[in-house]
């Protein structure tokens, strides 16, 4: 944008001045030397700008991100990002800049060829070769007058050849091959126009006309684009050449069936069975967000330890009111539950309203349904806050659709989505769903107006949901359309991401990661697995503790973190369990509960547990540097943001730690125990094991030749501030 | 977890040998020579210098809640009082540049001082008004972008004993705008906090020495406890968390046990007359602070401070608030021109890059509470130092303050024109959140001007 009569100055990042470009191409034009098209074109009969010419452009990354597809052009020179807007670009090359992009008299002067390639200046180098075809093509195209075409016709979708390739050995290649079908009927291979991109270079790498080459064993997928749509093709190499190890574990649920036909096919042996002490830990902090007591965890392990215990353990937990507090935490970091932002009252009535839900199990499908139809007082009904968080419906339509389906369409704002399918219209009609709730301080309420308009055309987007048909009429509440289309039968899209989410937590990693960023082009690690619990999550009803209990009650879940030699290479098929850092709450009841000694959180009373604090209003540096969700924006991962630095200094040095020690030593010291109980003690409460006997010799050694209480003191912290103490595994 | 970011080759690159010939090859086409020795000036930096702007640092003062204009560097004696306000321009050091009365310590550093006078965007409101300075991006739903600290965090690592991006007290600006934070970055980039108030006799940073009681010897020894359970402990395998982990507790070993970085943090190395000259303020001491940082290693500081959103009162608050002189612009006078001075004669004015800005200018008619609102199309930034040729003025204001009449400067512009200082790319691409390619600025350009 140009302010005022200076021009920015642009000499850093253009070589010449727009004027000057323009002299001297005028310049080098006028000397007549220039013939655009070395080959003369195919003569292909009748060219189409959309179908056939801007996809030659799009190729040749005349409208990427980084050149003219940039919101503001690039040398004065805007084209749509990938060429969603074919009108628009078709203006720009035909009619802008008194039409001089093209020259219909004689094509080889037209600037749209002169440019890229490279016979005049061009800063964004030499594009489209002289000799090829698509020189050619566009040249044809002009001569012949440079027609629109046929302005009905549309790519509907691309069909990719293969979509799941399996190789055999690194270094091998193979070609994808793309179709796209279009709107007439008709059908295209497009294998040389398509974009494709690696999700992981690392291991396969695409050559520009859809050759992959795979560089090392593991899975992931190739992103196929064309004229605004979208493919993947999963792309996969075992991780050795012949089976070393015979593959098989029994199956305990749904999901160990389908991550062992994984493991097979990738001939990935997995990591045994975790011990029982693993277990325990892993299922109290992953369950109810606190390690389990040393009294429990004899007690487990002097009990039969069979599937079976296992079992019992987790329902236990699942029935317990650790659960609901650990679980209403999570999901009130989804929806951003803080008092700061929507009184006290109000967030008082949220949080409520939610860990009811939770504790009565209420299906997710209908507790979501009752968010996006809430209306009323947010202070008395505490999901009405759902619609307080943003004001404008499409502010609205990004939350939602990041925190409920787990997908980012903000950016099908300003532009078509460049990875998924979303168009401009797509976005701005299912913003429309939110266009009729109106916030009046702490009321809902709907209004009997109220549009979204698409920013471009400026006409009224009619509400339509993502991906879905037109539908056929709308209720005076529009958004209880939306929550039924969410509900229905053949809908997965709220069940996947849901799954997704609980997957993570439980598993350290989603299926499909980000967790919110769902998309054809990012397909799961192991779809079946996905669209199986998918599939039983729906069946059962959207029930939150049975889709944990499936998970948790798998072997694939209580595999050991302890990695084999083959098995170190996958992070994201479950050969083994990964271990995940605690998340800034349960870190920190971690270090109270393993000193016996509370946290202290004004406002609440003494001992609540930081997993119980209703959002992050209440001061506590501790959370802070554990980097706690602060409920800004849907978190991507709890305990992923810590303050680094200042998070490692404050466990060293803070007193979040410091300051339990030297009671929690006392208290130790008091009851008179002999040593190697007070050491096996300390380990018990911290890292849920017996120490190994080298260990509690080492640290009997130590005891005995320093002060007694300093020594127990340094060993507390050294547990608290150890890797086996900060992650769960 | 798999690293959002890599970088990435970029298409339509920018400043490259390519743009040099062309130069020469053009100037016979009406470049002029002036214009060649500029862009050399720029492009040539570290061949005609030993040290390169890579190793330059950056202090950034920043003013929150949006310094007024027309009360500081950019007055209008001619303009109607209703404009003009109650304050006098005074001559400065740099002839024929005029700033306010309040500023007298100011004024005789203007030489090494280039003021912009023609900052412009329009964003009046905090948060977004801070992203777009801070961060040189507009905000957008669809992409976090990270400091222009993080950026240079990012591209400098963590080999010194002190932290990269540091900030004094911490990074609140704008609100809760995240603005000073590592966007799309992961989060390693963000600025460490020193926290509490440095300006209080007994400041100390947080957690950065051992706790009450617990000796040297005993920090030692817990430190190789720590050892011996992380080494026997194979419970948790190697990866992209741990590493994470395992390098800041490296970096928080090697900032404890460094007496020279601690050092830095430390405020009781300075003689009272220094600390005079900065003054005892908030603003002051933290500029103090920052000296020492960048002395110590830092490449990015921002100091923070906050109350210049002056709805009401204006000539009231600025020079005087509770009593007279305890304003907020004597304290900025003597922090500003004690740590110009003070880096001067260090020697390191040179390679220390000092921004003062706000988010906004603003509004050029008072209100009726005797105060101003947000103004975010006319606003002034001093950049000096860090290569940066000081005792000129860069853009005008119309007769009311209101507008740029001349040079405007986009944030855009000035967050490339730091970056680039400081010896980062601008335009360099980075993948963020969703593989999605970006420049690190797609848009903007050098202030020429300035060098």
């Amino acid at each position: 944008m140009s302010l005022g009569p200076f021009p920015v100055n642009r000499t850093e990042r253009c070589a010449l001045p727009f004027w000057l470009s323009r002299v001297f191409s005028a310049f080098c034009i006028s000397l007549g030397v220039l013939t655009a098209c070395a080959t003369d074109g195919p003569n292909i009969g009748r060219l189409d700008f959309p179908t056939q010419i801007l996809p030659l452009l799009t190729k040749a990354g005349c409208n990427s991100g980084a050149c003219h597809g940039a919101a503001v052009g690039q040398g004065g020179f805007r084209l749509s990002l990938l060429g969603y807007d074919p009108e628009s670009d078709y203006e720009a090359i035909t009619r802008e800049l008194e039409g001089r992009r093209i020259d219909l008299a004689t094509p080889a002067r037209s600037l749209v060829l002169l440019k890229p390639t490279r016979q005049i200046e061009h800063e964004g180098g030499r594009r489209i070769k002289r000799d090829s075809e698509a020189c050619a093509k566009i040249a044809d195209w002009i001569a012949s007058g440079a027609p629109y075409g046929n302005r009905s016709l549309r790519v509907e979708r691309i069909e990719v050849q293969p979509s799941d390739v399996l190789l055999e050995r690194t270094n091998s290649t193979f070609r994808i091959r793309v179709t796209a079908l279009l709107s007439d009927g008709g059908q295209q291979e497009v294998s040389g126009l398509a974009l494709y991109s690696s999700n992981d270079d690392s291991l396969a790498e695409v050559d520009n006309q859809g050759a992959v080459t795979v560089r090392r064993r593991g899975v992931t997928a190739i992103m196929v684009r064309y004229s605004g749509q979208v493919a993947a093709v999963r792309v996969a190499v075992p991780f050795q050449e012949t089976p070393l190890d015979k593959i098989e574990f029994a199956t305990r649920t749904l999901v160990d069936e389908w991550v062992l036909k994984e493991l097979k096919r990738l001939r990935l042996p997995p990591s045994p069975l975790s011990n029982d002490s693993e277990f325990y830990r892993r299922i109290h902090l992953d369950l109810i967000g606190a390690l389990p007591t040393e009294a429990d965890v004899r007690a487990f392990l002097n009990s039969p330890r069979d599937a079976a215990a296992r079992e019992r353990v987790i329902d236990d937990l699942l029935a317990s009111d650790g659960f609901i507090d650990f679980w209403t935490m999570k999901l009130a970091d989804l929806l951003l539950i803080h008092s700061k932002r929507l009184g006290d009252a109000p967030a008082r009535a949220y949080y409520s309203w939610l860990r009811r839900h939770v504790a009565s199990n209420t299906p997710l499908d209908k507790l979501v349904s009752e968010l996006l139809t809430a209306q009323g007082n947010a202070a008395e009904y505490g999901p009405a806050n759902f619609h307080r968080l943003k004001q404008d419906p499409r502010d609205m339509a990004d939350y939602a659709s990041r925190a409920l389906l787990g997908i980012r369409v903000a950016c099908a704002r300003c532009h078509n989505h460049p990875t998924d399918r979303w168009t401009q219209e797509d976005y701005h009609r299912f913003a429309a769903y939110f266009a009729r709730t109106t916030v009046d301080g702490q009321t809902v309420s709907l209004n009997t107006h109220g549009e979204v308009l698409h920013p471009k055309t400026n006409q009224r987007m009619n509400a339509k949901p993502l991906g879905a048909s037109e539908p056929s009429e709308l209720p005076s509440d529009r958004r209880a359309h939306f929550a039924e289309w969410l509900r229905s039968n053949e809908n997965r899209a709220l069940g996947r991401a849901l799954v997704n989410r609980v997957w993570k937590e439980l598993m350290g990693r989603g299926l499909i990661e980000p967790v919110d960023d769902l998309r054809v082009t990012n397909p799961a690690s192991n779809p079946a697995l996905l669209e199986a619990l998918v599939s039983d999550f729906i069946k059962g009803g959207y029930d939150l503790r049975r889709l944990v209990r499936t998970i948790a009650a798998s072997r694939t879940y209580q595999l050991s973190s302890r990695a084999n030699e083959v098995n170190r290479l996958d992070d994201r098929l479950f050969a083994s369990a990964y271990a995940k850092p605690l998340s800034a709450q349960v870190l920190a009841d971690a270090v109270s509960q393993a000193t016996g000694i509370a946290g202290d959180y004004s406002g609440y009373p003494e001992g609540t547990r930081a997993v119980q604090l209703l959002d992050p209003a209440v001061q506590s540096y501790a959370l802070d540097v554990f980097g706690r969700c602060e409920r800004e924006a849907v978190c991507e991962s709890a305990g992923q943001s810590g303050g680094g630095l200042s998070q490692a200094l404050h466990l060293i040095n803070g007193p979040t730690i410091n300051g339990k020690l030297k009671q929690a030593v006392a208290k130790y010291l008091d009851a008179n125990r002999p040593m190697p109980e007070i050491i096996t003690s300390f380990y018990f409460a911290t890292m849920g094991r017996s120490p190994e006997s080298h260990e509690t010799a080492q640290w009997e050694t130590l005891v005995a030749t320093s002060d007694r209480a300093e020594a127990l003191e340094d060993l507390l912290w050294a547990l608290l501030n150890s890797r086996e103490f900060a992650y769960n595994h | 977890m798999k690293t959002k970011l890599k970088q990435r080759d970029c298409r339509c690159d920018g400043i490259s040998r390519r743009d040099f010939l062309h130069l020469g090859t053009l100037s016979c086409l009406g470049v002029s020579l002036a214009d060649m020795f500029r862009f050399q000036a720029v492009a040539g930096d570290s061949a005609r210098r030993v040290r390169s702007p890579k190793d330059n640092s950056c202090i950034l003062i920043w003013l929150d809640g949006g310094p007024s204009h027309l009360e500081m560097f950019d007055l209008k004696p001619d303009a109607p009082h209703e404009i003009r306000g109650d304050f006098k321009p005074i001559s400065t050091s740099a002839s024929g540049i005029q700033i306010c009365e309040h500023l007298p310590r100011t004024a005789k550093v203007m030489q090494d001082v280039a003021l912009i006078r023609s900052l412009t965007h329009e964003l009046g409101n905090h948060d977004t008004g801070a992203r777009y300075l801070l961060t040189g991006h507009r905000p957008t739903p669809a992409v976090n972008y990270p400091s222009l600290g993080s950026i240079v965090a990012h591209e400098t690592g963590f080999a010194r004993a002190m932290p990269p991006y540091l900030a004094i007290p911490n990074d609140g600006v704008g609100g809760d705008s995240g603005a000073a934070k590592a966007g799309y970055l992961p989060g390693a980039y963000a600025p460490f906090s020193v926290g509490g108030d440095p300006s209080r006799g007994d400041y100390k940073v947080r957690d950065l020495d051992a706790p009450e009681g617990v000796s040297f010897d005993r920090t030692q020894r817990r430190q190789s406890m720590l050892k011996s359970i992380d080494d026997f402990s194979r419970a948790i395998e190697e990866g992209p968390s741990t590493q994470s982990r395992d390098a800041f507790y490296e970096q928080a070993y090697r900032l404890i046990t460094s007496p020279q970085a601690k050092a830095a943090f430390n405020l009781s190395g300075e003689s009272a007359a220094n600390r005079d000259r900065y003054g005892r303020s908030r603003i002051g001491t933290g500029c103090l602070l920052a000296r020492r940082l960048v002395e110590a290693g830092a490449r990015f500081v921002t100091v923070v401070d906050t109350g210049w959103d002056t709805h009401q009162q204006i000539f009231k608050a600025l020079p005087d608030a509770f009593f007279p002189g305890s304003g907020k612009l004597p304290a900025l006078d003597r922090a500003y021109s004690g740590l110009l001075t003070d880096l001067k004669e260090r020697g390191l004015l040179e390679t220390t890059l000092v921004v003062l800005m706000g988010e906004f200018g603003r509004t050029p008619k008072l209100n009726s509470l005797g105060g101003r609102d947000h103004w975010p199309r006319a606003g002034s930034v001093c950049f000096a130092g860090g290569g940066v040729r000081g005792g000129q003025v860069i853009g005008a204001t119309d007769a009311y303050g209101e507008v740029p009449v001349e040079r405007p400067v986009r944030p855009e512009d000035a967050a490339f024109t730091i970056l680039k200082l400081l010896g980062v790319d601008p335009i360099k691409e980075y993948l963020a959140s969703g593989n999605r390619p970006l420049k690190i600025m797609a848009e903007g350009s050098f202030i020429s001007e300035l060098v």
